[in-house]
């Protein structure tokens, strides 16, 4: 019985957390999210090469680290907590998919490129009427021999005005009505007309992304892409535990040093109730995340029913702390200058990816059969 | 990471379950399952089985009379219990073995050891607890129940209020005031007194779900020996505080169990009224198995704290209000899912609860009209919701305590109290 991050990942945690707020504090986020690449290529240069970290979980013939998923969990936790702006989660999707569903070569031509960080990927499955980018999809596949190009249009696609891969689900082809399959797609393809889109989330750039007959490649030939899905609401769960952590401690912080009536606010149990409320909910959503983020490492089939539960109760967690982390620090948190705002927009920009918590009980509910 | 029990463990499982398997009536599904008159005799029966095989007072060490388990084991057995709806022993075990055995064990004289420990474990003695007051709920350390030295005995008096299983006691730890002119934590003594004589008189309370589990206990001029206490004489604060600390985490793991049980009998009433298609109940059904699985992993993660070695903290306080909020929305939902048929509910009732039937009541409306009604004292007992987010607030978030009214003699806090708006 060990369900605890061990003392080297505790130790990797540390230093990442240093590392970030000395190179990637929020006013360089800020900066770089403002740049037309929407993050500092210096700092991923230094993530990736200095650090590693797209590579961590990739397997060693692939210049990787070979580590499980949680070291890339509490990756997603730091970059999550410091809403650095960088391609970290768009790379690591996109290199789970490959790695679940490309074949040898495909794995052997993109895997190495994204360990090193000179290729930058990303997944670019959801459509408007399809936040989680599996089923009811517009984009489509056509084979014409052993040519396939695909023509639709995805949107919120992570960093996918740069990328230089994109990894994308599309219908037709040869799976069945309501099934997806994956397609490589190079960013400098023909028929590919990429816009980024003025995004909610300030601090994550996203693009709307067209196909006009695009050249593609299919990805392996899985047709069931849940357990996608769910690797990533389970990664998206550990990046909004960070975030809620974030929140917590800047109203804590500031419940603490702002003082009204001669006393700090913090004393006070409007106050210092809703702090606790506040961790109260990050307790339980964290254990949650955890408990995900585990059984994803340990790819047990119990992820099915752990992945949607966990997005929805640290989308929760995540909106009540950022909404609440506002109102602690009373008018100067509805400025545009104070960062709250940041963690306000990520919260539920992150809710509502890939399913609302609302939709994500939805599916828990159908997987339990209730 | 991983969430796998030692081996050792896992065949101290397998021993329990086949003791249980063993020693349960045919047909057993709880204590819910058998006729109401025919409880009480099942429990005692129960209780001398268990301590035939060594089964009550797991925590003790051996040298005591107690099974001497380690804490994993502890575990494992508090979870089968749990599984299997068996009681882990008497109403008064709770105070007796869990609480007052626990606190002699390690604060008492030898002499209290030798003469406690047995009794409590044979049954002789029935225990309950003497803390809260009319006047001292939340502010705990403000009880007035006085006890003053006469001769060789303690004299006192005062009312204690709550005392859970205090009619079916014969004996209680009582907070008792000995010094006013200390300041209010440090005047209290933690004294052991008989309940079987003229000057300890107890009265029924009637909860709001109609069932008499707590009472008051008046105390007017009853005695008590000198050397019947705990600790030091005007130390009994840190003897209550210390007290509270020796669960070590063991039930860390079984409220999700049994919480789960329970969400199973909510999943079976709206799937028996057609309801589960329902959009809302759906969604909220979906939340519920959610928060019990919250419940299951914080456990694992308390578990692992506990084996290695580090004692609960204040993080006890998030659970106690994530389970005593869940308990009513969960009890909420079944007000919902019945609908008008709560209004007249039918069916077999619960006998009294504390945080949920026991387990083999049948799934009838009446039961959950009770457990519905008891839910609202889960946020109030044991440290309200709003002393446990104080709790969390200031020990686990470093926030400032609010300036205090409570300072200086306790004979002259009476005199500083805040006059009442309106008065």
């Amino acid at each position: 019985m060990d369900f605890a991050y061990d003392s080297d990942q505790e130790d990797f945690r540390t230093s990442l957390r240093r590392f970030l707020a000395d190179k990637a504090p929020l006013s360089k986020v800020r900066e770089a999210s403002e740049t037309d690449l929407g993050y500092d290529p210096e700092l991923w240069k230094q993530m990736s090469t200095q650090l590693g970290l797209p590579g961590l979980h990739l397997p060693e013939e692939h210049d990787g680290s070979g580590t499980g998923l949680l070291e890339p969990a509490i990756v997603m936790e730091e970059t999550g907590r410091a809403l650095t702006a960088s391609p970290y989660a768009a790379c690591l999707l996109a290199s789970l998919a490959v790695l679940r569903h490309g074949d040898a070569d495909q794995q052997a031509e993109l895997l190495p490129g994204i360990a090193s960080g000179e290729t930058v990927a990303t997944l670019a499955m959801a459509e408007l009427a399809s936040p989680a980018g599996i089923t009811g999809l517009q984009t489509t596949a056509l084979s014409r021999g052993a040519e396939v190009t695909l023509t639709g249009s995805k949107t919120l696609v992570e960093h996918g005005h740069s990328a230089d891969v994109l990894i994308v689900s599309a219908t037709g082809g040869d799976v069945g009505p309501g099934q997806a399959r994956l397609y490589v797609v190079r960013g400098d393809a023909p028929g590919l007309t990429r816009t980024r889109q003025e995004a909610f989330d300030l601090t994550r750039p996203v693009a709307k992304v067209d196909f006009d007959g695009t050249p593609a490649v299919p990805l392996g030939d899985a047709a069931d892409l849940t357990d996608l899905v769910d690797l990533w609401c389970t990664l998206l769960s550990a990046e909004m535990i960070g975030g809620t952590e974030a929140c917590l401690d800047m109203a804590v912080a500031y419940a603490k040093d702002r003082q009204q009536f001669n006393r700090p606010i913090g004393s006070f149990q409007a106050v210092k109730h809703r702090c606790a409320e506040m961790l109260v909910a990050l307790d339980g959503a964290r254990a949650a995340a955890q408990y995900a983020v585990f059984v994803a490492d340990q790819d047990s089939p119990e992820i099915a029913i752990v992945a949607p539960l966990a997005k929805a109760e640290a989308a929760e967690a995540f909106t009540f702390s950022a909404g609440w982390n506002i109102q602690v620090l009373g008018g100067i948190g509805f400025t545009w200058e104070q960062d709250a705002h940041l963690y306000f927009r990520r919260a539920w920009a992150d809710s509502a990816l890939l399913g609302t918590p609302a939709a994500q009980r939805a599916r828990l509910a159908d997987r339990l059969n209730l | 990471m991983d969430v796998d029990y030692p081996p050792q463990a896992q065949e101290f499982r397998a021993r329990v379950k086949a003791f249980l398997a063993e020693n349960l009536p045919d047909g057993w599904t709880g204590i819910g399952g058998i006729p109401e008159s025919e409880r009480e005799a099942f429990r005692e029966q129960w209780r001398r089985t268990l301590g035939e095989h060594q089964m009550l007072a797991v925590s003790w060490p051996k040298e005591y009379g107690g099974a001497g388990l380690s804490l994993v084991e502890q575990v494992v057995l508090a979870e089968e219990f749990a599984l299997a709806g068996a009681p882990a022993g008497s109403e008064n075990d709770a105070f007796g073995i869990g609480m007052l055995g626990n606190t002699l064990i390690h604060l008492g004289t030898e002499e209290q050891k030798q003469h406690y420990l047995p009794r409590i474990l044979s049954g002789e003695q029935r225990w309950c607890q003497g803390y809260s007051e009319p006047d001292a709920g939340s502010d705990l350390a403000g009880i007035r129940t006085s006890a003053v030295l006469d001769g060789d005995s303690w004299v006192i008096n005062g009312q204690k209020t709550w005392t859970s299983a205090g009619h079916l006691a014969d004996h209680i730890f009582v907070l008792a005031r000995t010094n006013p002119d200390a300041p209010k934590h440090r005047g209290i003594t933690f004294l052991l007194v008989p309940m079987d004589q003229p000057g300890v008189e107890v009265r029924p309370i009637r909860n709001m779900a109609g069932y008499s589990l707590f009472n008051e206990v008046f105390f007017t001029d009853a005695r008590t020996p000198a050397k019947e206490v705990v600790g030091a004489v005007d130390d009994g604060w840190r003897v209550a505080m210390a007290l509270l600390g020796f669960e070590r985490g063991v039930t860390a793991t079984t409220d999700a169990i049994r919480f789960r049980a329970d969400f199973d009998r909510l999943l079976a009433l709206a799937q028996e009224r057609g309801l589960t298609s329902d959009a809302r109940i759906r969604d909220r059904l979906a939340w519920c198995h959610s928060r019990v699985e919250v419940m299951r992993f914080r456990g694992l993660q308390a578990l692992t704290r506990s084996l290695a070695g580090k004692p609960p903290g204040p993080e006890s306080a998030i659970s106690k209000i994530i389970w005593s909020e869940y308990a009513q929305a969960y009890t909420e939902l079944a007000m919902e899912i019945l609908g008008p048929e709560a209004l007249a509910p039918t069916g077999q009732r619960t006998g009294g609860l504390l945080q949920m039937p026991e387990a083999g009541t049948e799934n009838s409306p009446q039961s959950w009209v009770e457990t519905f009604m008891s839910a609202r004292a889960g946020t109030i007992y044991a440290g309200s919701s709003q002393v446990q987010r104080n709790i969390i607030g200031e020990q686990l978030l470093g926030l400032p305590k609010e300036p205090r009214l409570d300072s200086g003699p306790f004979r002259e806090l009476s005199k500083q109290r805040q006059p009442k708006v309106g008065a």
